[in-house]
């Protein structure tokens, strides 16, 4: 067993390290965050300095790489921008694009790609009454005779919906009731006819936005599907167990940061003559953020390491969704704490981070969906 | 343009620590890449059009993998060491001799540039002990370099005046750090690294100690809090001297 990193991985820690404390600063995130988005500037510089393109296969001119690599990419970039940022959606935006798109649409997504650092697209997928339980999906297109088709329905939580200038939208095929389980994904200009939006406001990672989006009797051409027909959704379900490690990732780079924080105040504020870090109560709060960072980062990086052996990791995926947003939650609620009243004002990160990480807990599948689907393959492990 | 940049590897210093007697414990300290020496690289991979090789002497610190990748990843082409324990305290003379031996190993180059100095000791003695040792015109302190054929147009600062010079290659020239930001190697950079050349060279130079270290102490830290608790003006005015020292007014 080896936990060492990579004399590569190191570099690459450095790099980033030297990347936030160059590209970030606390004045900046704030007006980032009441923008909306990450600079147009820090998204090009992360792509010209070759992070953008990690995971992305060489022949697209990306920079392929491992899954524990892209954990400690993303993890690291939340530990060191003390924030979370929209690098970790782009990624799996584009993932999704170089697996499911035609060659045509793979070259029009990444010449975009790589102009803005941007995906030029969102994903929607989630629906008001369709969340986890894809199947109750009543988003549809119906065949018309001139061969185009018709799309009505409506999405949900579409991150940088109203930022990107288009969205890959899952829908079924004709016939929206629960039974029919055949999807296809489309890429939908939003300027089509008959596509709307309304923002959603969110209490805390307003640095990505989200929003509703409605489809209003949109025409859709063939051409304008990506990947094959019917499998959409079970395409898409591929990428959801990267999706929950690497949100889990940036979970533990904020509640990392969080930890830094408070260890650190605890040594200089002082109370009854000394300070407060030789108080047990806070030794022990000390104690219990590291562990949980710990158990969150061992269970993350084994399930990586599993994807890059091509072992199954359905399991193991939603363990650690289930188990690392909470305990990364409690670390920044803690480390609030330990800040005290100065932890519940605007004067510091912590309350940022707390209120982001609280987000983190829902996005991607909730905890409680993760005991769904954990617990069934549970059964199935130790059955007789 | 083939540029060779000496570079020199030092102990992070933010992990040196003092112990209670005030001497140091560099046990902690990882081996690193010298700040300024960054800067050298990166005007060198801007300019560099025929090449960048790196140059070091030095001892244990230089077999450290990563070091070697960090100086590979920053737009140098080879790298070329000589590593043994018995360097690793060379004076500014002897690495200078030491570097002489690595430059000859490097084949024809049109020019070298230096850091402004090393991070640990900041001496600004290799680069003219270089030039002596290899009979080459010097331009200290250059903050920015045209190249006109075989001859730069240097701009040297200095602490009263800004001083153009032409100089013909080759040429050796130390820089000030603002000539050139570092990049932020990224991830094809790193990965590229490891498969550069990396050449190890040994040499005859017998390492002498010209100099002895009597003490090498921190600094004695000097009680600077002071609790000024009443607003008289016998205490305003100690607190505005208080403010005044440590402002050094």
């Amino acid at each position: 067993m080896d936990f060492a990193k990579t004399d590569e991985q190191e570099l690459l820690i450095e790099s980033i390290e030297e990347f936030c404390s160059r590209y970030f600063n606390e004045d900046l995130i704030e007006s980032m965050y009441e923008n909306g988005s990450v600079t147009d500037e820090i998204l090009k510089e992360y792509l010209e300095a070759g992070f953008g393109l990690m995971g992305i296969p060489e022949e697209y001119g990306g920079i392929p790489c491992d899954k524990v690599t892209l954990g400690i990419l993303t993890e690291e970039f939340a530990h060191h921008a003390g924030c979370v940022t929209s690098f970790l959606n782009n990624t799996l935006a584009m993932s999704d694009m170089i697996e499911f798109g035609s060659e045509k649409q793979i070259e029009f997504c990444m010449n975009a790609y790589m102009e803005s650092g941007k995906p030029i697209f969102s994903l929607g997928f989630s629906e008001p009454a369709a969340g986890s339980d894809n199947q109750a999906m009543t988003s549809v297109t119906k065949k018309q005779a001139d061969g185009t088709y018709i799309l009505n329905g409506q999405k949900t939580w579409v991150t940088q919906g109203e930022l990107l200038p288009y969205v890959l939208v899952v829908a079924k095929d004709e016939d929206p009731s629960r039974e029919n389980k055949s999807m296809s994904l489309w890429l939908i200009d939003k300027n089509t006819k008959g596509v709307s939006t309304a923002p959603l406001h969110k209490i805390g990672q307003q640095i990505m936005p989200f929003c509703e989006m409605y489809f209003d009797d949109v025409v859709l051409t063939e051409d304008m599907r990506v990947g094959e027909k019917g499998v959409g959704f079970v395409n898409l379900m591929k990428n959801f167990e990267m999706e929950r490690c690497l949100i889990v990732a940036q979970c533990l780079g904020c509640a990392q940061a969080a930890l830094e924080d408070a260890a650190q105040y605890a040594t200089m504020r002082e109370t009854f003559g000394r300070p407060i870090a030789n108080f047990q109560l806070i030794q022990e709060k000390l104690t219990d953020m590291e562990i949980a960072l710990e158990n969150t980062r061992n269970l993350l990086y084994k399930t990586l390491w599993k994807m890059d052996q091509g072992e199954s990791v359905r399991l193991d995926s939603a363990l650690v969704k289930r188990y690392g947003p909470k305990a990364c939650y409690e670390v920044a609620s803690e480390a609030l704490q330990i800040f005290g009243g100065l932890g519940f004002t605007t004067e510091k990160r912590v309350g940022r981070i707390w209120k982001d990480l609280r987000g983190h807990m829902i996005a991607g599948g909730t905890d409680e969906i993760m005991v769904y689907i954990a617990g069934r393959q549970i059964t199935k492990k130790y059955q007789a | 343009m083939k540029i060779l940049v000496p570079v020199k590897i030092v102990l992070e210093s933010e992990d040196i620590q003092i112990k209670g007697d005030r001497s140091l414990d560099f046990s902690k300290a990882k081996p690193k890449l010298s700040d300024y020496d960054c800067n050298a690289l990166e005007i060198a991979a801007q300019i560099g059009d025929n090449g960048v090789y790196a140059l070091s002497v030095g001892g244990e610190a230089l077999k450290d993998s990563k070091v070697k990748k960090n100086i590979l990843s920053r737009g140098v082409d080879e790298l070329f060491l000589t590593c043994d324990s018995a360097y690793e305290d060379l004076d500014a003379y002897q690495t200078a001799q030491a570097l002489a031996k690595l430059v000859e190993e490097a084949g024809e180059y049109d020019l070298i540039i230096l850091g402004d100095g090393s991070a640990d000791r900041m001496a600004q003695q290799v680069d003219v002990q270089l030039a002596y040792a290899l009979n080459l015109p010097i331009v200290t302190a250059v903050s920015h370099i045209e190249v006109e054929g075989s001859k730069l147009k240097l701009t040297r600062i200095l602490e009263d005046s800004i001083q153009n010079i032409e100089v013909e290659t080759p040429a050796i020239i130390s820089i000030v750090p603002d000539i050139a930001e570092p990049r932020i190697a990224g991830m094809k950079d790193i990965l590229a690294a490891g498969k550069k050349p990396m050449h190890e060279v040994t040499t005859e130079l017998e390492a002498t100690q010209s100099a002895e270290t009597v003490s090498n102490l921190a600094p004695e830290q000097v009680q600077r809090q002071q609790n000024i608790k009443d607003a008289s003006d016998e205490s305003i005015a100690e607190f505005a001297q208080a403010l005044k020292q440590a402002a050094n007014l």
